[in-house]
């Protein structure tokens, strides 16, 4: 592979990415082999990675040619939806309002997230400019998005299996916060649980796919591990906002004026 | 308890409902300090569901319930419950010591007064249990003790009514009998009024004043040839 640009970032054509699935081949292979059961679910998900990959970079780059804020909105609520849509059907119990309730949450952590980064910390001129936007944005999606399931479902069933604890708690004359308080920091510790894990191990064990791909791109490594750490805490940040953010809206919908836990809004699907 | 004590709870025309299908309606009952009145009906007529009610963990289908002539959202839900106390059939307790089980709703804002150990030891030792089982894991105790250390944790809140839903389904007789005598005891000397849903007409007639039969709404005074209306007895 001769294809190293000038300032030392690589480019890949189709032959590259071609090797590349040669590796998923070969475990294809030994999948069949061994008749573990995995290649079809390995092409289909190498399939799909490959397409859904190209279209997102397709949009991005129309996108990007045009900084257009209409349009920038339009792409960041699509963004949302998706990922609201994605956070609530990982949860096996839901209620009434929790897709809108994981949307705002989204749209609060997700913007005020993003903003601090591009407008405040690396001072992009618009904020929005959506060369920066929408890649950050995807990061805070996704991390939160796993976050809010994680709370979401760890919440409901708590709610659902322990409600004779919420309403022993209740009986003896504890406020609906009071006998809340424990299943809420519990499911919130819980979704934050992939977020604190990745932070305690990054540069040990694992390097984040977006400072190798600085490197990659022949950045300096202190540089790329700058950037890193401040996507590491905007990711942190993001996901706990989303994870605090679900647990109370979703205290709120449960407890209601007269401290009763009204489990029956409660749906298993 | 004369009627001349002081009127606690009153029930005004409470319908109970479960799922849309109205269990009673047009219940009225009033339960004067030091007062014990047994609830008894087959089962499905709400009486837990009464209960449940009174202690506003979930809404009667109509009617309204005033402790000492307010109600429950002028007192405050958790100021009520507090003096109104659910001890539910099954016991509940969170998994750590006897001791932080009954200290634990010290702990919260409507508390009003502060856990004193001596005398959930004289209560444990009421209900012939003793003060070794406070440093014990609650759930590792069988079912009959802690639904005992369940009504002591009730008592030592030192509430106005204790609404009990069938407080002796996990004891044995001896245990049962120190139960009724503690809760006779609590209401001579404390003042403490309690509804007790019970199967058991010979525990209805022991112990309660007053017997309501939910599936007529009568209440009469407990007699020796008192028999629940599902026919029961012990």
């Amino acid at each position: 592979m001769n294809n190293m640009l000038s300032q030392g970032a690589m480019h890949l054509d189709a032959f590259d990415i071609a090797i590349a699935a040669l590796l998923v081949l070969v475990a294809g292979v030994v999948s069949l082999v061994l008749k573990l059961g995995l290649e079809r679910r390995l092409l289909l998900a190498s399939i799909r990675t490959v397409v859904q990959l190209f279209l997102i970079g397709y949009v991005l780059r129309y996108v990007f040619r045009f900084e257009n804020l209409p349009l920038v909105l339009a792409v960041v609520t699509l963004m949302v939806l998706a990922a609201a849509r994605a956070s609530v059907r990982r949860s096996s119990r839901k209620y009434s309002g929790v897709y809108f309730n994981s949307f705002i949450i989204l749209v609060l952590s997700g913007m005020l997230t993003s903003y601090s980064v591009t407008g405040v910390i690396i001072g992009v001129d618009p904020w929005y400019k959506t060369q920066y936007m929408i890649p950050l944005l995807g990061m805070i999606l996704g991390n939160s998005l796993t976050g809010i399931s994680l709370t979401l479902d760890y919440l409901l069933e708590s709610l659902s299996e322990r409600r004779n604890e919420v309403e022993t708690e209740l009986a003896m004359g504890a406020t609906k916060w009071e006998a809340a308080r424990a299943p809420l920091a519990d499911a919130v510790r819980r979704g934050m649980i992939p977020v604190i894990n990745s932070m305690m191990v990054v540069g040990i064990v694992s390097l984040p796919g977006m400072m190798t791909g600085q490197i990659l791109q022949g950045a300096d490594p202190v540089q790329a591990v700058r950037y890193q750490i401040v996507v590491m805490f905007m990711i942190a940040a993001a996901t706990s906002g989303g994870c605090m953010g679900i647990a109370l809206l979703t205290y709120k919908k449960l407890f209601n004026a007269r401290h009763q836990l009204d489990y029956r809004l409660i749906e298993k699907r | 308890m004369s009627e001349h004590d002081a009127l606690l709870l009153e029930l005004k025309n409470i319908s109970v409902a479960v799922e849309d299908k109205t269990l009673f309606s047009g219940l009225d009952l009033d339960l004067r300090s030091g007062e014990i009145i047994a609830v008894c009906a087959p089962s499905g007529y709400g009486k837990t569901s009464l209960l449940r009610a009174i202690a506003g963990l979930s809404d009667f289908a109509s009617g309204e319930v005033l402790l000492r002539g307010k109600t429950p959202f002028e007192t405050g839900w958790p100021c009520y419950r507090r003096r109104v106390v659910l001890l539910d059939q099954k016991p509940v307790l969170f998994d750590m010591s006897v001791r932080e089980n009954l200290s634990r709703v010290f702990n919260y804002k409507s508390a009003s007064n502060a856990f004193d150990e001596s005398r959930a030891i004289e209560l444990l030792y009421r209900l012939g249990m003793n003060e070794d089982v406070l440093d014990k894991n609650a759930r590792s105790l069988s079912v009959g003790e802690q639904q005992r250390v369940c009504l002591v944790r009730a008592l030592i809140i030192d509430p106005q009514v204790l609404l009990m839903d069938e407080p002796s389904s996990a004891l044995d007789e001896k245990s049962e009998s120190k139960l009724e005598e503690l809760i006779r005891f609590e209401a001579s000397s404390r003042k403490l009024a309690a509804l007790v849903v019970t199967h058991k007409s010979t525990q209805a007639e022991r112990f309660a004043d007053k017997k309501l039969n939910l599936e007529t709404l009568n209440l009469s005074p407990c007699a020796s040839d008192c028999v629940c209306p599902d026919g029961r007895t012990q």
